[in-house]
């Protein structure tokens, strides 16, 4: 997208200047409040060391999730484990 | 019933795994805009989806000898690892959309709130995780071994011809914001040599995990069957 800025036609010598075109921009800028939302708290830690712990979120999701997988099996094997007398008693 | 040095393969994937791991973090990557750190996904989420595809190949094999086995018997091994590949399989795709979608929530829609971005790879991981959900409930609909075990092994087969279609076609043609999708380079144009040093590592070493996991519970289920029938038949 391209912005043309057409200077002001001024054919004149005395032709009065608008309003605020001798107003330097900066002292503009300066005084007005650049409209911005604070980020929310969980973006403002995500985003923080150049997004490390996005990272750090994705790893904790796959080792939590292994996690889950051994202690299920675990509790598994405990479960079997715990039949096995019975079996010796049966035979 | 363990394939033999079973201890020594699953220690040489958890030493692999580690140096994965360290590479992942340790090794200086190209910094990019809004991407910066977390191109580092790409040693985690990639391969997940990686050992997902092992994982239904490997239940779909199993569920091809299912069919090839005589009708007048229960395949136990065969059927009980066609289930237990498929379970694990889904559980790595599972992590891998979770990841999928922690990555783009805080990179790419930052601000947006959104959690899920209807990406049509996205959402045709979705739809393939569906389609081996409906796997597990079939087979819960049967009682009768043989029947539960030929039945859900048809479907396998079907669930598994489905795979590159929904996740590799059909993301391609659509706009996307995963490489090789439309207005896309692709995954070999941009990926740069020091992040491949540790990604075809991380795919072999995610598919060892999966390996590991998928065997202990091939060997737990094995157990279990094992017990169920020795305790049914001296059952007076």
């Amino acid at each position: 997208m391209k912005i043309y800025y057409h200077p002001p036609q001024d054919t004149s010598d005395t032709a009065q200047p608008p309003a605020a075109s001798g107003t330097p921009y900066d002292t503009v800028w300066n005084s007005t409040e650049v409209p911005t939302q604070e980020p929310p708290p969980l973006e403002k830690v995500m985003l923080a060391e150049d997004k490390l712990y996005v990272v750090l979120a994705v790893t904790l999701v796959i080792w939590l999730g292994l996690l889950f997988v051994l202690f299920r099996t675990n509790r598994r094997l405990d479960r079997l484990e715990k039949r096995l007398p019975e079996e010796e008693e049966r035979s | 019933m363990l394939p033999k040095y079973y201890r020594a393969i699953c220690i040489g994937i958890a030493v692999w795994m580690t140096a994965v791991l360290l590479g992942a973090f340790l090794l200086d990557i190209p910094r990019l805009n809004i991407l910066e750190h977390t191109a580092r996904n790409l040693y985690f989420h990639v391969p997940l989806w990686f050992a997902m595809m092992a994982g239904f190949f490997v239940s779909a094999y199993y569920s091809l000898q299912v069919l090839r086995s005589s009708r007048q018997t229960y395949p136990l091994e065969a059927d009980l690892r066609a289930e237990q590949a498929a379970l694990v399989g889904a559980a790595f795709g599972l992590l891998g959309l979770v990841t999928g979608m922690v990555w783009a929530r805080f990179t790419w829609y930052v601000g947006t709130g959104k959690w899920w971005n209807f990406d049509p790879k996205q959402t045709m991981a979705a739809v393939q995780l569906l389609i081996y959900g409906a796997y597990f409930m079939l087979r819960s609909n049967f009682e009768e071994p043989r029947s539960r075990s030929r039945i859900s092994a048809v479907y396998n087969l079907f669930a598994a011809s489905t795979i590159p279609f929904l996740l590799f076609i059909v993301p391609r043609q659509m706009e996307s914001l995963h490489p090789g999708a439309e207005g896309n380079p692709a995954f070999s144009e941009i990926t740069a040599p020091v992040m491949r040093l540790v990604f075809y590592p991380a795919v072999i070493g995610f598919i060892g995990l999966f390996w590991w996991i998928y065997t202990q519970r091939v060997h737990l289920r094995l157990l279990e069957e094992k017990l169920n029938r020795s305790s049914f038949l001296t059952r007076n």
